[in-house]
């Protein structure tokens, strides 16, 4: 597991309150909202917050579906990495 | 005010004729069309002899088609509260058409007529203090004399702006404001909920022109400085419902947008009720007569409510000699998570119903986002799962049991085992002990129930934690008690029963014969042997030895 993927886990368990979880219980191809982890829309609100404030980067509100990079672990790292480097 | 020449009475609807007049965007509806497609869904539920559905449509020109549609055959309109298969499993035998989309809704059309104010009916579902879901009946009357109001009070201020909201049209706010408002007055409306800034920021801009937002207290408190917010000037009012808005988060929105939100305070039983922008208290709007009941809950008369009906509410107010009014909180076990209204005593019945579990008490933990927490006595098979399966597997168990009964949201995300609720000597649990358990760390240490001293050996009776902290991180599938955990725990209630010099200098013949689990109860035996400087530790569970070994203690050295 890579340090950014860990990182993640680590903030969503912390961001959402699920207490119960470890990052072990978060394969970083988990579906996050709906089915699999079962997160919902506020979630999703928390999330972003969280992620734009831990990383320093903005969630480009021009762009179309940016939603899509919360899918799961992997495509969160993803995004991050692109924004951190830009 | 009155209504602009523009309005269309929500019961003349389908007998008016406007080409031109746009009633939705993405994709764009204008009114002719609204009108066809509504005649034609008239008809096909006309041709099927339905007389009740159930309406979960996204798309909010949908589901105005649909509703104006079944009125116009005659039937009965239903917003259930959920989309659960209990729900629907439920409505199918109360002989009600569900529809999630309108494909397939086709047959000729019904012709153009005026509704019956009084006749067409519409049922709105919440959640009652009883936990059973609660039907709420409306009639199109009351629900046009309240878009009326609105318009009279803010229609002119929002002249031609679109009506984009982040909130579902299936509740009555999403469904008046989103939907029912826009189409008398002629602004159009966005088809789809925007849940997410960064969309309802694009939407809006997209559109070229002014605009207006029906959002909540979710979306509202949760606005990131990502969005460009003098791009968001054309903005002509920010509408909030379904709870309060904190203060900070209105405030903010001030800042930014140079405007204060306006919030909507109401039910789906009353209707509107009171408004406030940028104020503590509310204002009553027209026609709506308060008072207070004996436990200083609200009661009202409204024009929205039937003539003469006197509705009370669990919400615990304060008025002032002006009219307005304060808000103070609700008086029953109904919470509201993210304007989601959630009977807690519905839930705890739901829980009680799965076998691992004895006894529940749910209540609110107030951290970050705020959700439910359980309060869980598991049963004779609960304990079984837990010691066998360990704690993550009981939770998500009983986590996935709930998700039959309610929305995700209302899924408890933090436990706490107990072996038994701590009722008052009067058999009461005030909620207020439940949240603080819910906020209390897991326990650390089992409390000794009983000592006794013999010749210098205490005796203590120890119940280990369901629910200590250690044994989450420690073979999380067969949680047991630590060694060192065990040694630590001796260390310590010794020192409360015996003079023991202060430092730790070792361990000797230390021994674990037998696992200890959670719920088991334990014997420690103490003994101090002050002339070697040992204590010597033994756990008992019955008969069977658990573990035994001496613990060496010495003074500081002298300095």
């Amino acid at each position: 597991m890579s340090d950014l993927h860990l990182e993640i886990k680590n903030l969503i368990i912390e961001a959402l309150g699920l207490e119960d979880m470890t990052p072990a219980d978060l394969p970083s191809d988990l579906t996050l909202f709906g089915e699999g982890l079962g997160l919902d829309s506020v979630d999703a609100l928390e999330l972003g917050l969280a992620i734009q404030k831990r990383f320093g980067i903005k969630i480009d509100a021009e762009a179309k579906d940016t939603r899509t990079h919360f899918a799961n672990v992997a495509s969160l790292a993803a995004f991050v990495s692109a924004h951190q480097a830009a | 005010m009155p209504l602009p020449d523009t309005w269309i009475d929500l019961h003349r609807q389908l007998s008016a004729n406007r080409p031109g007049r746009p009633v939705a965007l993405g994709p764009r509806l204008e009114h002719p069309a609204l009108v066809h497609r509504t005649l034609v869904v008239a008809g096909a539920l006309r041709e099927r002899g339905v007389t009740r559905v159930a309406l979960y449509l996204e798309d909010a020109a949908d589901l105005a088609s649909a509703l104006l549609g079944a009125w116009r055959a005659g039937a009965e309109v239903l917003l259930p509260a959920d989309p659960q298969p209990r729900t629907r499993e439920r409505l199918a035998g109360a002989d009600t058409l569900w529809l999630d989309d309108l494909d397939g809704l086709e047959a000729a059309p019904l012709a153009p007529a005026d509704l019956d104010p009084q006749a067409c009916r519409l049922v709105l579902c919440t959640s009652g203090s009883s936990g059973e879901a609660k039907p709420i009946g409306k009639t199109l009357h009351q629900l046009a004399t309240e878009v009326e109001a609105l318009e009279r009070l803010w229609g002119a201020g929002l002249g031609d702006a679109t009506v984009l909201g982040s909130v579902a049209a299936q509740h009555i706010y999403g469904l008046l404001f989103r939907v029912l408002w826009p189409l008398c007055a002629g602004r159009p409306f966005l088809r789809r909920a925007q849940p997410f800034p960064e969309d309802l920021q694009r939407e809006s801009r997209a559109l070229g022109g002014a605009f207006a937002w029906v959002a909540s207290p979710a979306l509202l408190k949760r606005m990131g400085d990502n969005l460009d917010w003098p791009a968001l000037r054309p903005l002509r009012r920010v509408f909030s419902s379904g709870g309060e808005l904190p203060a900070e988060a209105a405030a903010r929105l001030h800042e930014r947008l140079g405007q204060w939100p306006t919030e909507i305070y109401g039910s789906s039983e009353t209707g509107g009720i009171a408004w406030r922008q940028g104020e503590t208290r509310w204002q009553p709007f027209a026609g709506v007569a308060l008072g207070l009941d004996a436990d200083g809950a609200l009661h009202l008369t409204s024009p929205y409510l039937p003539p003469g009906h006197r509705e009370q509410t669990a919400d615990a107010a304060e008025l002032d000699a002006d009219g307005r009014f304060r808000l103070l909180g609700r008086l029953d076990r109904i919470v509201k998570l993210e304007e989601k209204r959630i009977s807690l005593p519905m839930l705890e019945r739901a829980l009680a119903e799965h076998p691992w579990v004895a006894e529940a008490r749910l209540g609110v933990v107030r951290e970050g986002r705020a959700s439910l927490g359980a309060l869980l006595v598991p049963s004779d098979a609960g304990l079984h799962a837990l010691r066998n399966q360990g704690r993550r597997a009981l939770t998500e168990t009983l986590r996935r049991h709930l998700a039959g009964h309610c929305e995700a949201l209302a899924l408890p995300r933090r436990w706490r085992l107990l072996a038994a609720l701590p009722y008052t000597s009067q058999g009461k649990l005030p909620q207020a002990e439940v949240e603080r358990i819910l906020a209390a760390p897991r326990p650390l240490q089992g409390e000794p129930g009983e000592a006794r001293d013999t010749d210098g050996e205490w005796q203590l009776r120890l119940q280990v934690p369901l629910d200590l902290a250690y044994f989450s991180g420690h073979f999380p599938h067969t949680p047991v008690l630590p060694g060192v955990v065990q040694v630590d725990w001796a260390q310590q209630l010794a020192r409360r029963y015996l003079a023991l010099p202060p430092r730790f200098a070792g361990l000797e013949v230390l021994k674990f014969q037998q696992l200890i689990r959670p719920g088991d109860t334990l014997v420690l035996s103490l003994r101090f042997d002050a002339e070697r400087g040992k204590l010597h530790f033994a756990y008992r569970n019955g008969d069977a030895p658990c573990s035994s070994g001496r613990i060496l203690l010495e003074n500081a050295p002298d300095a």
